[in-house]
């Protein structure tokens, strides 16, 4: 079951400082290039969910945000309704997809349940790529942003924006955990350490994997509506594997299992690639080597690797700092 | 309370069950005695679910459970615990017995509430914990506390489901005399009308709870019967009572 501790604590405040800091200093392409680990956090905070905390190794998450993404640009452009509204029906959509996966898929695990969401996930692209409502290869243009001029807000404006993704990232993050807080949450984790005893106890094992799913997949496809109101314009590559392969390499990269890494992972994975790619064009490579570094190390990710060294050690030097003010409030009063 | 008709299973050439038949009334306390590979694991995995039976029907409370999956008969009210413990490592004992607990009370699939801040919820926790005495253990990780506590834990487990019938897989498998003794005390201070198998090789604990034994042989009852007669049993003595009478 996932619980913060001092570190994760601590992580948090750093990385919103940073972002907060990031979006009041920056220019306009570390606004974008902010507003790019805002949106890919919010996808593999989704995915760290399902992987993390329920052993669903998901290969269709980067079809999820392309599913969000292609219902928000259908709903908001072509039906004509209001983006408020189509940013609603577009999770909603994605929701209820990611729940039918989840259904058809949790029968499954292991290699198993990643070949079968793999296969949603491209039987995902190979429609939107075919289909002509969805404008082939060419993609889908004109997609607008939300109106919040009302409250004096325009998120036209990139800072304004980025700021917009980092409260969509904080209300997700909160949202994540009450879920894997609730008793849903604690029932995957129990299936996760042993489905066969949680049969056994009554549990409709597959109910509870679909259903995380459809959560998961919810925070997926608003991480497709900002992705489609971040770029304006979207197109089939969304939906493509290589997008959730992405995600699973950030999920892992900062840690599995503990929703903080995920987003240190985002973070050193978007800033890597820029700052990379500026020097070769073969920037996977690197980012390939960091991987293989970090597998090999046997941490879990960045974040579980700085969880290990000195989370337990920070937590025990509170405590007995606590304990040492109590005794003496205590002799104090005595 | 729970009733088998004629239940057979097959693995291949290797017939593990044989027309088993056996009738359990509500608060009646079965022991199940065998050889090693006489079925008994088996029969167990049949009556809840984990294996499907080639023939014969199961009852629980005058339904027939036979078609039900394993969730939907511990749903029923048929709970069990394993030989080898099979709990949630990387939890509490707390949460371990909460999980089970919110299955039952139905919070198990809430999404916006925590289960294990439900009052009915920690009420179960903290009965069963008493039961099986784990209070000093509740908030250690289960990889922190000893083998026996497990054992505790895995029959505390079972019985944070509330169930009508609880079948033991050898609860005491693997502790020492003292803890086995403890397990004596455990079982019998359960409550009167919870109906209980057991598969039991400590043959002080198995005839200590017993009201009713029967023993299988290559998958077939060979005695079913008051555990006096079972001591008294040539059939028995021969299969398998023969070295512990005599010792």
């Amino acid at each position: 079951m996932f619980r913060h501790n001092t570190l994760r604590y601590g992580a948090l405040v750093l990385l919103a400082a940073g972002a907060l800091a990031h979006a009041f200093t920056a220019g306009y392409f570390g606004l974008e290039i902010l507003t790019e680990i805002l949106i890919l956090a919010i996808l593999v905070l989704a995915l760290d969910m399902v992987a993390g905390f329920g052993g669903m190794v998901s290969l269709c998450h980067g079809a999820l945000m392309g599913v969000g993404a292609y219902a928000f640009a259908l709903l908001s452009t072509k039906a004509g309704i209001s983006v408020p509204l189509s940013m609603v029906a577009a999770v909603a959509i994605t929701g209820a997809g990611a729940w039918v996966i989840g259904t058809v898929c949790a029968r499954s695990h292991g290699i198993y349940f990643i070949m079968a969401t793999l296969a949603f996930g491209q039987m995902a692209y190979s429609y939107v790529f075919e289909a002509p409502i969805f404008g082939g290869d060419d993609g889908l243009g004109g997609i607008s942003r939300p109106d919040l001029s009302l409250v004096g807000i325009d998120l036209d404006d990139s800072r304004s924006f980025a700021l917009f993704c980092l409260a969509a990232l904080a209300l997700v993050y909160g949202a994540a955990v009450i879920t894997l807080r609730s008793g849903l949450g604690r029932s995957l984790s129990g299936v996760m350490h042993n489905a066969q005893r949680m049969r056994a106890l009554g549990l409709t094992v597959w109910r509870v994997k679909a259903d995380v799913f459809g959560v998961s997949g919810m925070i997926a496809g608003l991480a497709g509506v900002l992705a489609a109101q971040h770029s304006m314009y979207i197109s089939p590559g969304l939906l493509n594997w290589t997008v959730s392969g992405e995600a699973l390499v950030v999920v892992i990269l900062g840690g599995l299992g503990t929703l903080v890494g995920p987003l240190v992972g985002a973070a050193a994975f978007v800033v890597l690639k820029h700052e990379v790619s500026a020097l070769t064009s073969y920037w996977h490579l690197v980012v390939g080597g960091i991987l293989i570094a970090v597998v090999l190390s046997r941490a879990n990710g960045i974040f579980g690797w700085v969880e290990a060294r000195w989370g337990a050690k920070l937590d025990r030097r509170l405590a007995d700092t606590t304990r040492g003010t109590e005794a003496q409030e205590v002799t104090g009063d005595a | 309370m729970l009733e088998l008709q004629g239940l057979d299973k097959s693995f291949g050439a290797v017939h593990v069950t044989r027309n088993v038949s056996m009738k359990l009334e509500r608060g009646e306390r079965r022991v199940i005695l065998g050889p090693n590979g006489a079925g008994k694991t088996t029969l167990f995995n049949q009556i809840v679910g984990e294996l499907t039976p080639d023939k014969g029907t199961i009852h629980l409370a005058g339904q027939d459970v036979t078609g039900l999956s394993m969730a939907g008969r511990a749903r029923q009210g048929l709970s069990r615990s394993y030989q080898k413990n099979t709990l949630f490592d990387g939890l509490t004992v707390e949460e371990n017995l909460g999980l089970a607990a919110a299955v039952h009370t139905g919070h198990a699939t809430r999404l916006w509430s925590d289960s294990l801040a439900k009052p009915e919820v920690r009420e179960i926790v903290a009965e069963v914990a008493n039961q099986v005495n784990l209070m000093p253990y509740l908030h250690a990780k289960v990889s922190e506390v000893s083998y026996g506590v497990r054992r505790q834990l895995e029959v505390g487990v079972a019985l944070a489901t509330r169930p009508m019938v609880l079948l033991m897989d050898e609860p005491t498998s693997g502790v020492g005399p003292e803890m086995s003794k403890g397990f004596h005390d455990l079982l019998n201070n359960l409550p009167r009308d919870l109906t209980i198998l057991i598969i039991e090789h400590d043959m002080d604990l198995a005839f200590d709870v017993a009201d009713t034994i029967t023993v299988l042989n290559y998958g077939e009852v060979v005695f079913d019967g008051l555990p006096e007669a079972a001591r008294g049993s040539k059939l028995l003595k021969e299969i398998y009572l023969g070295s512990w009478q005599d010792a």
